[in-house]
């Protein structure tokens, strides 16, 4: 149960650096999620963890103690493979129980043809044989105990490498994508299942994921991933709350954080012709900022029945009804326009979430406020949140 | 600070992680090729340079060059390297066109594919010895069926073993029935591994079956045909037993590859140094042709783009 | 079109029964010839229809009048070391150039495509001083180790081969639950590669069973004779029978035809996978 601490770890593949000067320390018993689209290096930052792919450069310790060459099964780690590497060749319970079977290897179960007798017979053992049992009722493989990976469909096989983890106790948990190809119904249980794993062994895990719905449930931590380059590491609050780029305030939240453009004139801060009543507390000299909101903060009232507070015209372009919630797409402006309808349509556009079925209408003018409050100010040249209180100290 | 970092992102990029675990995998058998091809071979070219002679192994004498002089000064050298090249052409010639030809056949159905196909291959099992015994009956002067075939055709009798106007041939009938199951095979193999939904893919674009074979088999089937000409090439070089038993070199030396001359040189004039002097000239042959060839393929790679 | 289609699978039956009787009619042949009664043979009157119910005869005139099975008893000793030792150190060199880079790979790779360009004809002389000096000379032992030589470098491609193709993470995944180099090897690679490891079997079973040339020069006594060299001894000598002869051929064949029909297909994706590869 170590804590991570990554000392600007890279990774090249044939001098295409997909990992650049990964900097990060992560306590221990934390579950942390390594969160990011498709092809950021997520699966290459977990194997390194794990040992099986080399480091380039830098360095990775546990509890203070390097383990670049540390061999994968002196690091006591579980791991479920995005590709779920269930070995064909044995039954679902073989393949589950493996890894206890192989921690109870002697020296010389390794020689040529005495392991697969002593294989066979660890399998059979009491103790063993009651773990693959358990683990196989609260992942709900009971049935296909006996089967052969092949004869199973995806989320079964899932199941099954995600089984073959849970079945030891390690120090650490690695799990790829875990719960990719579940239905909603048992990635919600799996997702409580894991968590509650996490509550009672009280060990480390690192999680990779590209669903920010399991990133927001289970993480203690994020580490937000973009093209092998740290965006954001924090609590899941944090993170969702004060995105430290506009990165990740695009990446994070259904429908995206709002980004809207705002210019700097004399006669104050300018979004889409308006003039908004309030102001970064600094303008750090930029000419132009992106306004960044998020959409359950935004209010919108159909046009004439304001709620008296400052308001900026808009036209309401797509209404999503979702049952509890309503999100409303709108684009800026007083003149009611044409919109074509279709995937152009959604382009540009800005969103609301608003509570409950609401009573608005594809074309119909509105009016959108929000509070100064709940805005975060981002530079448009480095994407950077504008942050007071560090600006403060530097 | 930033030197520090420096200093110890070198030294984790330095260390690569050395292993002796693919040695201890791979050892035995590199040493056992080591022990009983590469020393053999040493040995033979050390003999190459000496007059030694079977009778008396142990009284050879180092003599240079002489045996290499000798042989590329003298006409049955170059005989042999002439006949080895005739039964090679021939050889990789037939069983390739015959093996291409049957693969095709194979490929698609028709009645009784799966019998013809097995008898189709089965020659290749055949252990040559045998191979040998049946194509020396058949080849019989008196009462072999090749003859009894070409007289009833009108064509008369063939000495096809004696005559040397015809061991070749004999010669290299035999081999071609033994080896082209292997290139049908292989073949085969390649003209499976073409991807059905490309051939769909083709019709659907209207191809006629002469554009769909050659955009969409023959890029499938030129790496392989390629490769296969390269073995079968080789093995010829080298092939012993068929020739060796049927004509044993005959009749009059019209048979005798290099292979064979170096047996005879060793085994029947107990020339042991210049036996392997003409071994290690037709070694180099061989590593011409591979050389050859993996320049030629080498050629088509970079002509394809990236792929194969 | 259905009539074209109909053509020329015509033609196409047509063309695989002419192909189909020149492979056949030399096997056809020895069978016809074991069949046929010896004063038949030299009288020029071997029929074209083999007398099946001569069987029984000459096999018990093989057995008893020959000593062609024990010969065939050598060649199988022989054949089943030369798998087994081809067998182990081809599986874990295939292995190592499957999944290892290190130092020296390159050309032990090239070492081993190069021992299919040897003649063996060029390599028997010091085989045979080598073989002297060790005392292998005469020993079936001394057969094992040389046909291994030529075998294990084949084996070793089919291995390879289908090794590059078994998924590099289900061995990841066997290292992170702690299996080593070797158990890996044993417990994911080798299941997972059985069938090649039986065409494998094949290959180097027949290549120890049919090998002539070194059975011949290092095998002096009768008795250690093996398959190859009993049967070439009947050739040109009149004292055997020759349906006798063409039976043992016919003995001596079987088992390899048998084996081969059935591994055909991996046989040949190994080959061809491995020598491309090369
Ligand atoms: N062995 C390799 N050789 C070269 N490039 C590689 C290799 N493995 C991964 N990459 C590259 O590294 C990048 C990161 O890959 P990685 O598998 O870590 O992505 P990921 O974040 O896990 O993506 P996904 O969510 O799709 O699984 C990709 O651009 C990929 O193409
Ligand atoms: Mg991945």
């Amino acid at each position: 149960m170590p804590t991570i601490e990554f000392d600007q770890v890279s990774k090249n593949f044939a001098g295409n650096t997909v990992i650049k000067g990964f900097d990060a320390t992560v306590a221990d018993k934390e579950f942390l999620v390594l969160l990011g689209p498709s092809g950021c290096g997520k699966s290459t930052m977990l194997r390194m963890i794990a040992g099986l792919t080399d480091i380039s450069s830098g360095e990775l310790r546990f509890d203070g103690v390097a383990v670049n060459d540390l061999e994968p099964k002196k690091r006591n780690i579980a791991f479920v493979f995005q590709s779920y590497a269930l070995y064909p060749h044995m039954s679902v319970r073989a393949n589950i129980g493996f890894p206890l079977v192989m921690d109870n290897f002697k020296w010389w179960h390794h020689i040529p043809l005495v392991g697969g007798f002593a294989r066979r017979a660890l399998m059979k053992r009491g103790d063993i044989a009651g773990e693959i049992d358990q683990v196989a009722e609260m992942l709900e493989l009971t049935d296909y105990l006996d089967r052969r990976p092949k004869a199973l469909s995806g989320g079964q096989r899932q199941r099954v490498a995600v089984a073959r983890s849970l079945i030891r106790e390690p120090a650490l948990y690695l799990l790829d994508e875990p719960l990719s190809n579940l239905d909603a119904k048992l990635r919600t249980q799996m997702r409580a299942e894991i968590s509650a794993l996490h509550d009672r062994v009280q060990k480390s895990f690192v999680y990779v994921t590209h669903d920010q719905v399991e990133a927001m449930t289970m993480g203690t931590r994020i580490i937000v991933l973009n093209d092998g380059v740290v965006q954001q590491y924090g609590t899941p609050k944090e993170i969702y709350d004060r995105p430290a780029n506009t990165f990740v305030a695009r990446f994070i939240g259904s429908p995206p954080m709002n980004l809207v453009p705002v210019t700097f004139t004399d006669r104050g801060a300018d979004m889409f012709g308006n003039t908004l009543s309030f102001a970064p507390p600094e303008t750090l000299g930029e000419q132009a900022m992106q306004l960044g909101i998020r959409a359950e903060k935004v209010r919108v009232h159909a046009a004439g029945q304001d709620d008296g507070q400052a308001g900026y015209p808009a036209q309401i372009v797509t209404v999503e009804n979702l049952g509890a919630e309503t999100v409303v797409g709108f684009k800026f402006g007083s003149e009611p326009h044409d919109f074509e309808v279709g995937a152009r349509a959604s382009r540009d556009l800005f969103y609301a979430k608003l509570v409950g079925d609401v009573r608005l209408e594809h074309g119909q003018m509105c009016t959108v406020s929000f509070d100064p409050g709940d805005v975060l100010w981002y530079s448009t040249e480095s994407g950077e949140l504008f942050d007071s209180t560090q600006m403060a100290s530097s | 600070m930033t030197v520090t970092t420096s200093a110890r992102t070198q030294r984790a990029t330095r260390r690569r992680r050395f292993s002796w675990t693919p040695y201890l995998f791979i050892g035995l058998a590199v040493l056992y090729l080591l022990l009983f091809a590469v020393v053999p071979l040493l040995k033979g070219l050390d003999l190459s340079f000496t007059n030694t002679r079977l009778l008396n192994p142990t009284a050879g004498k180092y003599i240079g060059f002489d045996n290499y002089d000798h042989l590329l000064g003298s006409g049955a050298f170059f005989k042999s390297v002439v006949t080895t090249l005739v039964y090679t052409a021939f050889t990789v010639v037939g069983s390739l066109a015959l093996g291409t030809v049957s693969a095709f056949v194979i490929n698609r159905f028709f009645p009784g594919r799966i019998l013809a196909r097995a008898v189709m291959v089965m020659p290749w099992a055949v252990p040559t010895v045998a191979v040998v015994l049946v194509f020396r009956w058949i080849y019989n002067d008196s009462t072999g069926v090749a003859n009894a075939a070409t007289a009833a055709l009108g064509l008369g009798e063939r000495g096809w073993l004696t005559d040397p106007s015809y061991g070749m041939l004999s010669v290299v009938l035999a081999t071609v029935w033994k080896v082209t199951p292997f290139v049908m095979l292989v073949v085969l193999a390649a003209l499976q591994s073409v991807p059905e939904d490309l051939y769909e893919a083709t019709k659907i674009d209207g191809a006629d079956s002469y554009s769909t074979f050659k955009l969409v088999v023959l890029p499938f089937l030129l790496p392989t045909l390629r490769v296969v000409a390269l073995l079968m090439t080789i093995w010829s070089f080298r092939r012993f037993e068929i020739i060796w038993l049927l004509t044993g070199g005959g009749p009059v030396d019209v048979t005798t590859t290099i292979v064979i001359d170096v047996y005879r040189q060793a085994f029947n004039n107990s020339q042991l140094g210049l036996a392997a002097a003409t071994g290690m000239l037709g070694l180099l042959l061989s590593l011409i042709v591979t050389a050859v060839y993996f320049v030629v393929e080498q050629r088509a790679n970079k002509q394809n783009g990236v792929n194969a | 079109m259905i009539a074209r289609r109909r053509l020329s699978t015509g033609v196409r039956a047509l063309l695989a029964l002419l192909l189909t009787c020149l492979a056949g009619f030399p096997l056809f042949w020895i069978i016809n010839t074991a069949m046929t009664p010896t004063t038949d043979l030299f009288q020029g009157q071997q029929r074209l229809v083999p007398d099946i119910s001569r069987t029984l005869d000459v096999f018990s005139v093989l057995t008893t009048d020959t000593p062609f099975l024990g010969w065939m008893a050598n060649s199988a000793v022989v054949a089943f070391g030369t798998t087994l030792l081809s067998l182990v150190m081809a599986t874990m060199a295939a292995y190592a150039l499957s999944r290892y880079k290190f130092v020296g790979k390159g050309p032990m790779g090239f070492l081993f495509f190069a021992t299919q360009m040897l003649p063996e004809a060029l390599l028997v002389v010091p085989l045979y001083s080598l073989f002297a000096a060790l005392g292998l000379l005469n020993q079936l032992s001394g057969l094992v180790l040389v046909n291994t030589a030529f075998a294990m470098p084949v084996a070793l491609f089919i291995l390879k081969s289908a090794i590059d193709n078994v998924p590099y993470e289900l061995e990841e995944s066997a290292r992170v639950d702690g299996c080593s180099p070797l158990s890996i090897l044993q417990v994911m690679v080798v299941p997972l590669v059985a069938p090649s490891m039986a065409a494998a079997a094949v290959i180097t079973f027949f290549d120890g069973w049919n090998e002539y040339l070194f059975a011949t020069t290092f095998i002096r006594d009768r008795s250690s004779w093996v398959g190859s060299t009993g049967l070439a001894s009947f050739i040109g000598e009149f004292s055997t029978p020759l349906d006798t002869v063409f039976s043992a051929a016919l003995v001596f064949t079987i088992p390899a035809i048998i084996f081969f029909l059935l591994m055909q297909r991996k046989i040949v994706s190994g080959l061809t996978a491995g020598s491309v590869k090369g």
